[in-house]
């Protein structure tokens, strides 16, 4: 679970403060929580990969708290 | 768990460029994970960006997913206070928090600097948007060292006139230059007779030093171009490492649509941002609100350039060499993020 929690703070080398807090993107950041899937919605169930190339499903992101964070190289 | 997926910011650091095969964005995310020493487990996105459509199309969101598959928190950019506020109230306290600088992860990019200090002329991007070029990917065919990558402004978009642009670019992983002895790049359009160009072929400058890394730059004026008529493109270059050079040949289906997963290029995209807009994004990272940037308040895609930033180096941005940065509001100014 630690390393769960970790999580958020180890990838913010892809936060972009600059696009993050303008104003302009405050109702796009709303309508986007607003959106569906929702907080209460399953996560849809998909077919992705590991980083070292094998097939991984969400479907098995069960049994405990998983955080998501989005992002890339730059 | 991180989703790695498309480049939000292209040719931001290091000239990454967008991947066009699985294997690519594997290689991506593998480098990712090996510069930041991440621990934590990594998936990665298909090259259809199914788990970023799915999950709203955001370059920076976060979601918390509970032990039923269910989803109890969602935001559209990562905050990584609010997820430990969460984690605490969805799993309870922990007994020591952990903070990143604890972490000692390594955050600096490899920066890919010319192979020789050149000066290749760029072209302007401002107010330009990603287009779709498709690669020809054959089975078995050589790599795409070099990477189209395709933009123009809405105009040619919304109406099929404008400008549109093409940038060349080697791909960082593949670690080939270009040998300016050698021919130059050279890309000729197949265009049907509803569409015209002002130019459907060209070859890239000769550049004096005898290799070099950086883009080759063509800007087309397009006079006509129906949207349900995509342009053939074939490009030919010479990709070379420091033993061999090897002539490439290869193809790609440009279509008058927008990339939604192209991301933004530096220099590109950004058009109408003011000397004060750029003031009030760098001061966005000023945490604790006293007008000033020290090197942890920049992220870290700015802050190997601290350097450069801080003027009279003393370990702050103060108003000044901020107002000054801000006021560099143009393609160089934003490349330099």
């Amino acid at each position: 679970m630690r390393c769960v929690i970790l999580l958020g703070l180890v990838l913010v080398f892809v936060s972009l403060p600059m696009e993050a807090r303008s104003q302009g993107n405050q109702k796009k950041f709303d309508d986007f929580v607003k959106a569906s899937p929702a907080v209460g919605d399953s996560l849809p169930e998909l077919s992705v990969f590991t980083s070292d190339g094998k097939p991984f499903q969400t479907a098995d992101l069960h049994g405990h708290y998983t955080v998501l964070t989005f992002g890339c190289l730059t | 768990m991180f989703v790695y997926k498309s480049l939000a910011h292209p040719e931001l650091v290091g000239n990454y460029v967008q991947p066009f095969t699985l294997d690519e964005r594997l290689t991506h995310a593998r480098q990712a994970v090996k510069k930041l020493g991440a621990t934590i487990p990594w998936i990665v996105d298909p090259m259809d960006n199914r788990l970023k459509h799915a999950l709203g199309d955001r370059a920076n969101s976060e979601y918390i997913i509970d032990p039923t598959g269910t989803i109890v928190r969602k935001r559209a950019w990562s905050d990584p206070v609010a997820v430990r506020r969460d984690l605490e109230d969805l799993v309870g306290q922990v007994a020591k928090v952990t903070k990143p600088e604890d972490l000692g992860l390594p955050v600096v990019l490899t920066t890919a600097e010319p192979a020789t200090n050149v000066e290749v002329a760029r072209v302007s991007r401002l107010g330009m948007f990603p287009l779709i070029a498709q690669p020809k990917i054959a089975q078995g065919g050589m790599p795409f060292y070099v990477k189209l990558r395709c933009e123009a402004e809405l105009t040619v978009i919304d109406d099929g006139k404008g400008k549109l642009y093409l940038g060349f670019h080697l791909d960082p992983f593949y670690q080939v230059h270009w040998n300016n002895l050698s021919k130059p790049l050279r890309f000729e359009f197949e265009v049907p007779d509803e569409i015209r160009l002002s130019e459907t072929s060209g070859e890239a400058p000769r550049v004096k030093a005898e290799s070099d890394v950086n883009p080759r730059e063509f800007l087309i004026d397009v006079a006509q171009w129906p949207e349900d008529k995509p342009i053939r493109l074939t490009v030919t270059y010479f990709a070379c490492t420091e033993n061999d050079c090897r002539e490439v040949t290869q193809v790609y289906e440009v279509h008058r649509r927008r990339d939604a997963d192209g991301g933004a290029a530096p220099g590109a995209a950004f058009r109408g941002l003011t000397s004060e807009a750029m003031l009030k994004l760098l001061l966005s990272g000023d945490k604790n609100d006293d007008g000033q940037l020290t090197r942890s308040e920049l992220n870290s895609v700015q802050r190997p350039r601290f350097a450069d930033f801080d003027i009279n180096a003393d370990g702050i941005l103060d108003k000044n060499e901020l107002q000054k940065l801000a006021d560099r509001t143009n393609a160089q100014a934003l490349r330099d993020f």
